[in-house]
């Protein structure tokens, strides 16, 4: 079988080499690479289409090789791959609304609350609430910026992750 | 070459006794022949050009707690100005306490030593958080150095480091625990459950954290970390009032509960990144460079070549914070030989 695969890579020699050197070690066929250095993400990292071929126990110890490389892995067959993102909300959740706050992180494009958990105090200012983000791959920096934002606008101590 | 140090607390007194403990070896090592001049302290100074001795410095500061006591050489009641003034010296060790509304006296002290065309090593923040270009630039009108690696998480080397050990290399971002009262604080509440006001009342009784334990809890210190290392080696031009501070005080059991069963911990993180200069607590994975215990700091440097780097070390103390002013002292002997 073929798997199309988008990779994240560091504008430096060598990355590409990297990425690619356990895909044949490991038995898979590299069908294409397009490399396109000045084709830039908005982090200023290179994206990388290639195309492998192999039997689908090789595939998958491919992917999970490169990821252990901490090669970023943006596009499965034209799917984004999601990651988690979490985060807790230190306060009252019923004086401040917590709800609402949810709401207004669903809204936004590729977000989606998948996880959500209480621990409630006998004073409801120490209160906290846990929340599990499901995002489109490579926007962490940006939904946690805007997590914080509206953590803060609702008058939550916002503990993001670093 | 010929030291005035400013201040003896723990880190004057540290000094002190790490010249007192290196002194042949800096010899043999390096042919540093390194001599106190003065000293002093809120009572006045103790000054002989010829070398005063370190350990009847340590006996009679513990002893009577007054350096103006010294035998022979001690005056009561001189400020430091007129010590700068009378002493001979090469290179001032500036070790009063931080200021962190005007960094002062420390920010004179430093200003009139290089007017009088001395080296500077210090370990107060109070003056670079809050005018670090205004001190940099005199240093090099004058002609001489200004070191601080003892500012920055005490014996944890991080300035040197990236300036001298990884030249080659654009730092991207640092993310740091830069405080160890705090670090200290979150470890023992995750340990133990307990809560935020009993540990720093602990704390406090242990002598970890401050009576006011304000600039430790409240993030100013790790703040004032931020700043310094944002200047020194990331080439930003910024001071304390650029950095986003949330502290730990509003950290509660429940928090760090739910952080806990999701693998993670709670830790106060300097972060100075490309749009961000902030001091915040954050969620650290369990297992990972900043899942640090006790008083220990930690920094992480992104860097373009290298990719992650990461420094650990002894954020306070009086020896540790005074090892990395005696390798300040050593750098700049070096750099003249
Ligand atoms: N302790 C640490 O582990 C550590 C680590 C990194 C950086 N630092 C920094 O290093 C500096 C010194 O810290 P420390 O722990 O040694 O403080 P400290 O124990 O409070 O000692 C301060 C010393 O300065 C003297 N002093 C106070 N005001 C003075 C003045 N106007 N002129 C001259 N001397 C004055 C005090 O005199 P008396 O003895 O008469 O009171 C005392 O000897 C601070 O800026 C601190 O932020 C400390």
């Amino acid at each position: 079988m073929r798997l199309n695969l988008v990779l994240e890579l560091l504008d430096i020699p060598g990355q590409l080499i990297d990425a690619l050197e356990p895909i044949g070690r490991l038995g898979a066929n590299i069908v294409t690479v397009i490399h396109q250095r000045d084709v830039k993400t908005e982090r200023g990292t290179v994206p990388v289409q290639i195309t492998i071929e192999g039997d689908k126990d090789t595939l998958d110890r491919v992917i999970t090789t490169l990821e252990n490389r901490n090669i970023q892995i943006m596009e499965v067959d034209g799917v984004l791959r999601k990651e988690k993102i979490r985060t807790i909300l230190i306060g009252d959740i019923v004086d401040k609304d917590v709800k609402d706050a949810l709401n207004r992180l669903n809204v936004f494009e590729g977000v989606k609350v998948v996880d959500f958990n209480l621990k409630m105090s006998d004073d409801p200012e120490k209160s906290a609430s846990k929340i599990i983000i499901e995002a489109d791959y490579g926007k962490r920096k940006d939904i946690m910026k805007r997590i914080k934002d509206v953590g803060i606008s609702k008058g939550f101590l916002v503990i993001n992750e670093v | 070459m010929k030291l005035c140090i400013l201040g003896f607390g723990a880190v004057g007194r540290g000094v002190a006794k790490v010249i007192s403990m290196k002194k042949e070896e800096m010899k043999e090592k390096y042919g540093l022949d390194l001599k106190i001049t003065a000293v002093t302290d809120t009572s006045g100074a103790a000054i002989y050009d010829e070398g005063l001795d370190p350990n009847l410095l340590l006996k009679i500061k513990e002893d009577t707690g007054k350096i103006s006591n010294y035998p022979e050489y001690g005056i009561s009641k001189i400020s430091n100005m007129e010590v700068l003034h009378k002493v001979d010296f090469d290179c001032l060790i500036e070790v009063t306490p931080t200021d962190i509304e005007n960094g002062e006296p420390a920010k004179s002290h430093i200003l009139k030593a290089f007017n009088d065309k001395k080296d500077v090593v210090t370990s107060n923040k109070g003056p670079l958080a809050l005018s670090f270009r205004e001190l940099a630039e005199s240093a090099k009108e004058n002609n001489v150095q200004l070191k601080y690696e003892a500012s920055v998480g005490g014996a944890m080397p991080i300035l040197n480091f990236a300036h001298d050990t990884l030249p080659s290399c654009n730092i991207k971002s640092i993310f740091g625990i830069l405080n160890g009262t705090t670090n200290y604080i979150l470890s023992r509440m995750a340990k133990e459950g307990s809560s935020y006001e009993q540990i720093l009342k602990e704390s406090q009784e242990m002598g970890i954290a401050e009576t006011n334990p304000a600039q430790d809890v409240e993030g100013t210190d790790a703040a004032c970390k931020v700043v310094i290392l944002a200047n020194s080696i990331m080439n930003r031009d910024v001071t304390l009032k650029d950095v986003e501070i949330v502290g730990i005080s509003k950290i509660t059991q429940e928090a760090i509960s739910l952080a806990r069963n999701e693998g993670y911990l709670i830790k106060l993180i300097g972060e100075i990144s490309e749009d961000t200069l902030e001091v915040s607590p954050r969620l650290v994975r369990e297992g990972s460079p900043f899942a640090v215990d006790g008083t220990l700091n930690v920094a992480t440097l992104k860097t373009d070549l290298a990719e992650d780097v990461t420094v650990v070390g002894k954020g306070a103390g009086s020896i540790e914070t005074a090892s990395a002013i005696l390798s300040d002292i050593i750098s700049i002997y070096k750099s003249k030989e």
